[in-house]
């Protein structure tokens, strides 16, 4: 990966063909987290995975087409949130490329930094479609307190996010890690598009 | 092959006679002037015109599942606008010790409806396209045919993906796996599941993009369509008044 630009549009078919695996794996990761009645929702863990695999463009790709088709075969709220996705996929690619994935540490750095964006994204969405509320009843119970507080609505509906957003994207990020880690190396080298051929 | 679709097949003159990226832009349209001009009578006028559509092209009934997915997000609205509203003065009724105001039911009021009318417009795109048509429609359009493969295949790949995952978790419970119990029981449970199926599934991948590769998937030759387009009259009518009514709403807005 190193002789290659982490923008390059020019996607190998396995990084194309990447993307609706991506997308298989966010839906049977939210499927799982809901069979085992898990407290997060586990949904991006394909488009992270991806983003790790393939880098940046590959990881928004993954997000964005993500969120559209989720909206239209089950639940057109999802929608709204498709830019917030290819966030994820973006910072996950990025921070991946300049080497942030070396031990579990900087992951959990990582984990946070998406958490975070994820909520700064989601917060004017939320405050523009639906009055600054996301529909999880924790996040919404914080979002009354703070509100109830004379907090101003947009910092409640920040808070909102947050408290949503940030641990389920730190446990997505963390197990999308412990998966990468777990991966071949030949799984790896295939969609990170290197051409050359080392020979020994 | 199975895939995921909502597509509801009707003889009906929203499915013979709109075509998709007519579709598309009222989808575009609709939601817009909802969040253009904040009215509750307009927006449940605008709501009202979705579900006649909706009727029109005979799947009405076909929505409702779909709206009650969002039902959670319409109770945590009226309750949390109806209570701590910033702007609440004026008591509308009050439950016990719940007192519910005015300026929040409305305002939730409005909310909810866009809400509906969102869902209610995305469903006349949804169930009433077929899902490789309207990606055709986009490929005629401009659309890079790589994108249009990804889109088409993801609804093909998840009802697959779902059926290893119901393998997988057989034979995991077969080998003792624990399923129910406490929270940190189900957490470990979770990697002996998705595991198998992202190495399956990547495994698949490769092979998928081999096969792709044989059959010219990266050329740059102009692609063919394996179906004929489908023909539409006055679709350039149709498209010119939606175009007409979201700049009307627009500039309605700056007017008054």
């Amino acid at each position: 990966m190193s002789n290659r630009s982490m923008w390059s549009l020019k996607l190998s078919t396995a990084a194309i063909a990447l993307i609706p695996a991506a997308i298989g794996i966010n839906y049977l990761g939210k499927l799982v987290a809901g069979l085992l009645k898990l407290p997060l929702w586990l949904d991006s863990i394909g488009t992270v995975l991806s983003a790790m695999l393939a880098g940046p463009i590959i990881g928004a790709l993954s997000g964005i087409i993500n969120n559209i088709i989720y909206g239209v075969t089950a639940d057109p709220i999802s929608t709204v949130y498709a830019i917030t996705s290819g966030v994820i996929g973006l910072i996950v690619g990025v921070m991946a490329y300049k080497g942030w994935l070396k031990n579990f540490k900087t992951v959990i750095v990582v984990g946070l930094v998406v958490g975070l964006a994820a909520a700064v994204i989601s917060t004017p969405l939320n405050l523009i479609f639906w009055g600054g509320q996301t529909g999880n009843v924790w996040g919404d119970a914080f979002y009354a307190f703070l509100v109830s507080n004379d907090v101003p609505v947009w910092l409640a509906s920040f808070g909102d996010s947050v408290i949503v957003d940030v641990p389920d994207k730190l446990a997505t990020v963390i197990v999308s890690y412990l998966i990468f880690k777990g991966l071949p190396n030949n799984f790896i080298s295939i969609f990170q598009g290197q051409d050359k051929i080392e020979e020994l | 092959m199975s895939t995921m679709t909502l597509y509801a097949d009707r003889d009906s003159v929203i499915h013979n006679h709109v075509s998709p990226l007519t579709k598309v832009l009222y989808v575009v349209v609709s939601i817009a002037i909802t969040y253009i001009y904040p009215d509750l009578l307009f927006v449940l006028l605008v709501t009202i015109f979705s579900g006649m559509i909706l009727t029109l092209g005979k799947v009405f009934r076909r929505i409702l599942p779909i709206l009650a997915i969002s039902i959670i997000l319409i109770i945590s609205i009226v309750i949390v606008q109806g209570f701590f509203n910033p702007e609440n003065q004026t008591e509308l009724f009050s439950i016990g010790f719940l007192t519910f105001y005015k300026e929040g039911i409305s305002y939730a009021a409005l909310l909810t409806l866009r809400v509906f009318n969102m869902i209610m417009a995305f469903g006349v795109l949804i169930l009433t396209t077929k899902h490789d048509e309207l990606v055709e429609a986009f490929i005629r359009k401009g659309l890079s045919p790589k994108i249009g493969y990804v889109l088409l295949s993801v609804l093909q790949l998840i009802p697959q993906m779902r059926a290893t995952m119901g393998k997988i978790a057989d034979a995991q419970a077969s080998r003792g796996m624990e399923t129910k119990g406490n929270l940190s029981v189900r957490m470990k449970a979770f990697f002996p599941l998705i595991g198998p199926v992202v190495l399956n599934s990547l495994n698949s991948t490769r092979e998928r993009a081999i096969a792709l590769e044989v059959r010219g998937f990266n050329t740059g030759i102009k692609k063919t369509f394996l179906n004929a387009a489908k023909e539409y009259h006055h679709q350039g009518f149709i498209q010119l008044i939606l175009w007409l009514v979201l700049l009307g709403t627009i500039v309605w807005r700056i007017l008054i």
